[in-house]
């Protein structure tokens, strides 16, 4: 699931897609941490899944401002419409 | 070492290279249908041998059902997340993506994680969907000033995927590694060594509540072991919080910048004194700070 994560934030030109694959390997690592937390026992995975969901969250909801605001600039999703920022 | 040889590591490179082709065809190009479709089938067969290669991998240690829903829900949400990253438009993507959410959370239900499990669906699913469905129907809309052209465009670049090759190769080789390092370690690794989350509140020295839930124990591991880092927790979401408003607002008082150089606005625009009638409560009634831009 993290391997579909990583092709899709590559491959696709929207950005907003491109926060939800990040948001697909935020999945894939959960799944490994709580299966870990699991096989060892103990919650120490549990508590980190909880903390990866609020770094999450956060993340989320600055991305996704910025994307609005480079939408109002720009009046398109594309991330190669954003080239001019390669030096 | 007790290897019990689950799979060679060159069929698992070969089974990676044929799933890499599949999503290359899968992904959205400018290709007709039927293309897509062989890319679908290329991609179900290889994830079908796969699973056909395991079936020693007893999942649920000895108990039947915990494997087959941990089959289940494991090939919706593969499905789930391969649909998020192929489908040409974004709304769809969305939608799957809490398809996948939810098959997550039916694994973290499997894992004894119920408060995990509940948590996602909540947050994922409820909160950080709707603002990205939001998002995605607020950059939809085509603007008041603008043609049609710029949904065409849009359409355009959601439907050609950029670089395709290069990302299936990087992400199936990286997937091929990890699932080499699996088998090659697995093999050896005992069984799981404790299904007995400490179901023993016998380390709970305070208060003993009998039998205390999953979710009880989380809540005591946590405020326990993690206080510092829940705090932060607690204070980074403030931080993400004022920062989203910051950057998302739009600047109003631009109307000063435009007009009447040299005069500067500092502070309200109505003196404020003890006269409750002259708190400005919704607006002003000064027209200058009413104005929005007109862009």
């Amino acid at each position: 699931m993290f391997a579909i994560g990583v092709i899709g934030f590559i491959s696709r030109r929207n950005l907003i897609v491109m926060f939800l694959c990040t948001e697909l390997m935020f999945q894939g690592v959960a799944i490994n941490l709580i299966a870990f937390g699991r096989y060892h026992g103990n919650f120490a995975g549990q508590a980190f899944v909880i903390f990866v969901l609020v770094i999450a969250a956060a993340e989320a909801s600055l991305a996704l401002g910025l994307v609005v605001l480079l939408f109002r600039q720009k009046n398109t999703l594309d991330a190669d419409a954003w080239r001019e920022l390669k030096g | 070492m007790p290897t019990a040889e689950l799979l060679s590591p060159i069929l698992i490179m070969v089974l990676c290279v044929i799933a890499g082709l599949g999503t290359i065809m899968l992904l959205p190009g400018k290709h007709e249908i039927a293309f897509h479709r062989i890319g679908g089938v290329i991609l179900a067969a290889a994830g079908l041998i796969f699973v056909a290669m395991l079936p020693k991998l007893a999942v649920g240690n000895g108990q039947p059902t915990t494997a087959i829903y941990f089959w289940i829900f494991s090939a919706i949400g593969l499905v789930g997340a391969i649909r998020v990253v192929t489908h040409p438009r974004p709304v769809y993507s969305a939608l799957y993506f809490v398809l996948t959410v939810f098959a997550t959370a039916g694994l973290f239900v499997l894992l004894e994680a119920e408060f995990v499990a509940a948590a996602l669906v909540l947050i994922y699913a409820g909160a950080i969907l709707v603002t990205y469905v939001f998002v995605i129907m607020l950059a939809s809309q085509a603007g008041p000033d603008d043609k049609p052209t710029v949904a065409q465009k849009m359409i355009d670049y959601d439907r050609v995927s950029k670089e395709p090759l290069a990302a299936a190769a990087i992400g199936f080789a990286l997937m091929g590694v990890l699932l080499f390092l699996i088998f090659d370690r697995a093999a050896g690794l005992a069984p799981p060594a404790g299904v007995a989350l400490p179901p023993s509140g016998a380390s709970a020295d305070v208060v003993t509540v009998n039998a205390p839930g999953i979710t009880q124990q989380l809540g005591l591991f946590l405020f326990r072991n993690q206080l510092v880092q829940l705090e932060l927790a607690g204070l980074i979401l403030t931080i993400a919080m004022v920062g989203a408003i910051v950057i998302s607002r739009r600047q109003v008082f631009v109307a000063g910048r435009i007009s009447t150089a040299g005069e500067t606005v500092i502070g309200p625009a109505t003196p404020i004194d003890d006269n409750p009638h002259s708190i400005p409560v919704y607006g002003t009634d000064n027209p200058r700070q009413k104005s929005y831009p007109q862009n």
